[in-house]
């Protein structure tokens, strides 16, 4: 269950369809910046499968000029650490 | 999955809490002049009895395994009716006690080893009109194209820390206590305050996908 | 858990992007995201008690720069124990409708123009001049209401009943709460209840009159909820004209027909006394029979005049009074089968069982409104279930200072903020107070609130200034009292925070402060008193309504009396009102104390809160040596009434064959001016709509949603219809909430009201239904 954290640069004067495509995807939050031409977004795809489909669709999208990745945490499922904790 | 010796010492001790939280989730509504009657408000008396009859040890009892991504994937769209994701009957028996005996109450299954998800409307009877059996086909008839729209977002508030509306239609589960309490809960939507009982006196619903209305004056 | 640790990840992972984000861009700003997560973080938290019902919950506002961002209840504060409902918890969106009132507005040549507000100010009080000068100073009037603060309430009453000598001071909880307030006069000599919301932990059986609870006072009702899982020994009975939630959530509902609540109490008190169940010893020593007079009218006609005359009784004539209510005899009247009736009386009548009543606006809106509250206080009397933990008859009010500005403060005709204008040391005390001279007081009342709409249509009354309200919504048969307001030579003021019916007949329009945008002061139903200060600044040239009127008063001359300055005023007026109630049977605390607490119950005497009046165990008036002491009437006992059945001033005929009763839901409060503008409200209950039986519907071929006419002799609306919604009313009564500006139901309604309280009767008049 992979989270990451991307600071994402539109194309010159995309910022609002940027974020407006990047809502319409699954398991993405986005934060825009009040006062600057950036987005933050927060991926939360539920496993590998769907986070390789999530990089795929994110690459096509056109009004992304750049994307940086700030934070990434492969967040284990519960049933593993309860195992540990019995 | 082969069950070692420690799983079995943990499954006893959850058997155990099973009977114990098990008790009186039972749904009892008291008769009234007429039948009907009983549907108004989206048959909210539901929620009042089983907030009064749930035991605080289920409402606030740890969760299972249960998560939202497994919760969708049993929903052609958020609002159908689940598919039932383990064997059961093919064909309708007329023995409805077989679906409701664990999904009126919840509770521990000891024969999948999961906590059992309660039924938000367990006056409705015949299980098999709406749901059926998630049976994997090596060959579809035909593909079809259907998309689904997104899931409401979760934790949707309209300010900061205040209780976020309801995303979802309360038609057939307007029993909130069902979903979002007990073990049986799905993890991401169990609450954290089961101790309150009147749920609609802070949230109120908000169905994210109908157009948001804006109170305008008429002069 | 799972949860939380995904949604810290989730966190940490947006947080380090934002900090990656301040480092290439320095100032970069994401305050979208600090609404979102904006219980933590550069967030103050101020408290204030919640500005909706008059349940008094304390909340919590989340303050960021100058704009409150967010809510939450108060842990601190004893009444809701930091649980709000969903109007308290996005109270601070009703700040920000975009269409708030920030300029004064006057009206020239037929429109209203923008004018500094300095400017509106000196056009009003010209006008009270002017007015005053034509027509006398009973020609000016103000209106305010249950929303005022205690000094908005304090410095009107000063100026119109002191500086100006007249008192046409009147205020919306006339609507509301007058016939709690002559009840309690009547019943104990002196107002507000004996108990506090402490017996919903001590009770073990909540009997409701006419009070859909849970969605009126959700709050409290979540209360008795948990009371009743936790302790299993807990009973709600609801008593009511139709199914709501209150309904659903009780162990027993049992339906009335309307009015016939004066039957069903009689009733249950003959059953109390035939099965012997009366606490003789408290009856004995506490407890004084009376009767008034019968046949008292409905004050229909204008200038409608009444004075009760009392009457004492004997124990053995007021039990052969009740000889005309056995639970047979009253079940043909009500409907309530008599075995249900002996039910409630058994209840009552357990010496093991406490038992708490609670009621609002089903038992005050009543032309017979006084008389219920007294039957309900005979059957408390009669088995000795009152003034202690648990027991006791609770009278529940519908704004947040209903008590603390319109029954303390004495914002109605006849009232002062201590006693009334016809006691002559009730006006030398004000007088002194006021330092005005001897004689500046008339001692006779004037206009009760519709009587003052009537004056105002006849032009007896040609100036009204009306506050924090909205009576062009409100009034019952509204029609000729909004054509009253629009007549020629009549000039109507309005202090208001947003656009409404009310604004709209207005011919100056001043832009006031609301709630935390200016300190002030509310009370609420069980005698507490709540501070708070000045959280956020108001919008534009808004200013408090309390300011409003010092300056109009200093237009006027009068800067003696209002001498303070803007920064101080609310602690100088709240320390100069408090003079008013020294003493420990009213004792207020002092300024300084309130500021720090959570809400502070009076009588304050001795730094004690008193919890439960009449018991010497907690009330510091009562005389020593006694169990209870009942210090309000003259012979120090508590009086039970006898009060027959009336039937209603208007019931369903062959012509109009429907009940039309009136109220409200949980997300909609009052006329909805600013909880339609709340967008989370808004969107839950978007329209008002008319509740059907389901079997009325079909005969009159309507489906859920469709339009009906409802007429009646005053008027007619057409609305949506709703058909197992919210409520179910039973077959020939329809129920209406009347939030909905756009659906006035009060063009409808029948402006007959209680002789004794004169408050309406918004809960029963005759309507026919047709298919739109």
């Amino acid at each position: 269950m992979p989270i990451f954290a991307y600071l994402a640069i539109p194309v010159e004067g995309g910022k609002d369809t940027l974020a407006a495509e990047l809502t319409a995807l699954p398991h993405c939050e986005v934060i825009p910046a009040d006062n600057k031409d950036i987005l933050i977004l927060v991926t939360d795809a539920p496993d590998e499968k769907a986070e390789r489909n999530l990089q795929n669709k994110l690459q096509k999208i056109s009004s992304l000029q750049s994307l940086s990745m700030t934070f990434g945490c492969s967040d284990q499922p519960e049933k593993e650490r309860g195992d540990h904790e019995s | 999955m082969k069950p070692s010796e420690k799983t079995i010492g943990s499954l006893g001790y959850l058997l155990a809490a099973v009977c114990f939280l098990g008790i009186g989730i039972v749904q009892i509504i008291p008769a009234r002049a007429s039948a009907d009657l009983l549907l108004y408000d989206l048959g909210g008396e539901s929620l009042y009895k089983q907030y009064d009859i749930t035991p605080d040890s289920y409402l606030s009892a740890g969760s299972g395994d249960r998560n939202l991504n497994g919760f969708y994937d049993l929903r052609q769209y958020p609002g159908s009716p689940p598919r039932i994701p383990h064997p059961a009957e093919d064909s309708f028996s007329g023995k409805t006690q077989n679906c409701l005996s664990c999904h009126a109450r919840g509770g521990y299954s000891p024969e999948y080893q999961k906590f059992i998800p309660v039924t938000p409307h367990p006056d409705k009877e015949l299980c098999y009109q709406c749901h059926v059996p998630l049976k994997e086909v090596k060959r579809r008839f035909q593909e079809n194209n259907w998309e689904s729209i997104n899931p409401p977002r979760l934790g949707r508030s309209a300010l900061g820390g205040s209780p976020p509306m309801i995303p979802h239609s309360l038609q057939l589960r307007e029993n909130c206590i069902a979903c979002h309490t007990g073990p049986g809960a799905v993890v991401e939507i169990r609450i954290g305050h089961a101790a309150r009982g009147n749920c609609r006196q802070c949230h109120v619903p908000m169905v994210q996908t109908e157009p948001v209305r804006v109170f305008s004056r008429t002069r | 858990m799972n949860l939380d640790r995904r949604s810290f990840l989730k966190c940490a992972a947006a947080c380090s992007a934002m900090a990656a984000a301040g480092s290439i861009f320095p100032g970069i700003s994401f305050a979208d995201w600090k609404k979102q997560e904006g219980a933590s973080g550069m967030i103050t938290w101020k408290k204030a008690p919640c500005r909706f019902c008059g349940t008094g919950c304390g909340v919590l506002v989340g303050v960021s720069g100058d704009r409150a961002v967010a809510v939450k209840g108060d842990p601190n504060c004893s009444v809701n124990k930091g649980l709000c409902c969903v109007k308290g918890y996005h109270s601070v969106q009703a700040l920000y409708g975009a269409d708030r009132i920030t300029t004064a507005k006057v009206k020239r040549d037929g429109k209203m123009v923008e004018v500094p507000i300095k400017e509106a100010l000196d056009i009003v009080a010209a006008k009270i001049k002017e007015t005053i000068d034509k027509h006398g100073k009973n020609s000016v009037a103000i209106y305010g209401s249950g929303q005022w603060t205690i000094p908005d309430g304090y410095v009107a009453s000063k100026l119109f009943k002191g500086c100006l000598g007249t008192n046409n001071v009147e205020a919306n909880a006339r609507l509301c709460m007058s016939s709690a307030v002559t009840g309690f006069m009547t019943s104990f000599g002196i107002d507000e209840p004996m108990g506090c919301y402490e017996d919903i932990d001590h009770a073990n059986v909540f009997i409701t009159w006419g009070n859909n609870m849970a969605e009126m006072h959700p709050v409290l009702f979540s209360r008795i909820l948990a009371n009743r899982k936790r302790r299993k020994d807990v009973e709600i009975i609801d008593f009511a004209t139709r199914s709501t939630r209150s309904s659903q959530a009780s162990d027993k509902s049992i339906l009335f027909k309307p009015q016939t609540d004066l039957a069903v109490a009689n009733a249950i008190c003959h059953e109390i006394i035939r099965n012997n169940w009366v606490n003789w010893d408290f009856v004995n020593k506490h407890v004084s029979f009376h009767k008034g007079k019968t046949n008292i009218g409905y004050g229909l006609e204008d200038k409608f005049q009444f004075a009760d005359q009392e009457e004492p009784l004997t124990f053995d004539q007021y039990k052969a009074f009740l000889d005309d209510y056995t639970p047979e005899k009253v079940e043909k009247i009500s409907g309530v089968p008599a075995r249900d009736i002996k039910y409630m009386a058994a209840l009552y009548g357990d010496p093991i069982k406490k038992v708490t009543s609670f009621w609002c606006m089903g038992m005050n809106q009543h032309t017979r409104g006084t008389w219920i509250n007294n039957l309900v206080y005979n059957i408390h009397l009669l088995v000795g279930k009152i003034s202690t933990p648990g027991s006791g008859p609770f009278s529940l009010t519908g704004q947040p200072s209903a008590c603390g500005t319109v029954r303390e403060v004495g914002t109605l005709t006849h009232a002062l903020p201590h006693g009334g204008v016809a006691n002559a040391e009730d006006r030398a005390m004000a007088e002194k107070i006021w330092d005005l001279p001897a004689g500046s007081i008339d001692p006779k009342p004037t206009y009760h609130t519709v009587e003052m709409f009537r004056a105002l249509d006849r032009g007896d009354i040609r100036f009204i200034w009306i506050q924090v309200t909205n009576p062009m919504v409100t009034l019952p048969k509204l029609k000729r009292y909004r054509e009253g307001a629009l007549k020629e030579d009549r000039f109507v003021v309005v202090s208001d925070v947003y656009p409404t019916p009310t604004t709209d007949v207005a011919d100056v329009i001043l832009p006031a402060a609301m709630w935390i945008e200016k300190e002030g002061l509310f009370g609420n139903s069980e005698r507490r008193t709540q501070h708070w200060e000045q959280i956020v600044p108001p919008p534009g040239e808004a200013m408090s309504d309390t300011w409003q009127i010092i300056e109009v008063a200093r237009r006027l001359g009068f800067e003696k009396q209002f001498p303070w300055s803007e920064t101080e005023y609310i602690g100088k007026i709240w320390e100069e009102y408090r003079r008013f109630h020294e003493g420990p049977k009213h004792n207020m605390a002092p300024y300084t104390v309130l500021k720090e607490r959570s809400g502070v119950q009076w009588p304050f005497v001795n730094g004690k809160e008193t919890r439960w009046r009449f018991n010497p165990v907690y009330d510091p008036a009562c005389d020593k040596g006694r169990d209870f002491h009942f210090y309000g009437q003259k012979d120090n006992r508590a009086w039970i009434w006898a009060r027959p059945y009336e039937p209603a001033a208007e019931s369903p005929d062959k012509e109009y064959n429907f009940w039309l009763n009136t109220g409200r839901v949980i997300e909609h409060w009052h006329t909805g001016s600013m909880t339609m503008r709340v967008p989370v409200l808004y969107n839950a209950v978007p329209s008002s709509y008319v509740e059907i039986h389901p079997d009325d519907a079909a005969d009159l071929g309507v489906v859920n949603g469709e339009m009906v006419k409802i007429i009646s002799r005053r008027g007619s609306v057409t609305m949506p219809a709703s058909i197992l919604g919210r409520g179910v009313p039973p077959r020939g009564q329809v129920f209406v909430p009347f939030f909905d500006e756009r659906y006035l139901i009060n063009e409808v309604t029948l402006d007959a009201f209680c002789p004794i309280s004169k408050q309406p009767d918004y809960k029963k008049c005759a309507v026919k239904l047709e298919k739109a």
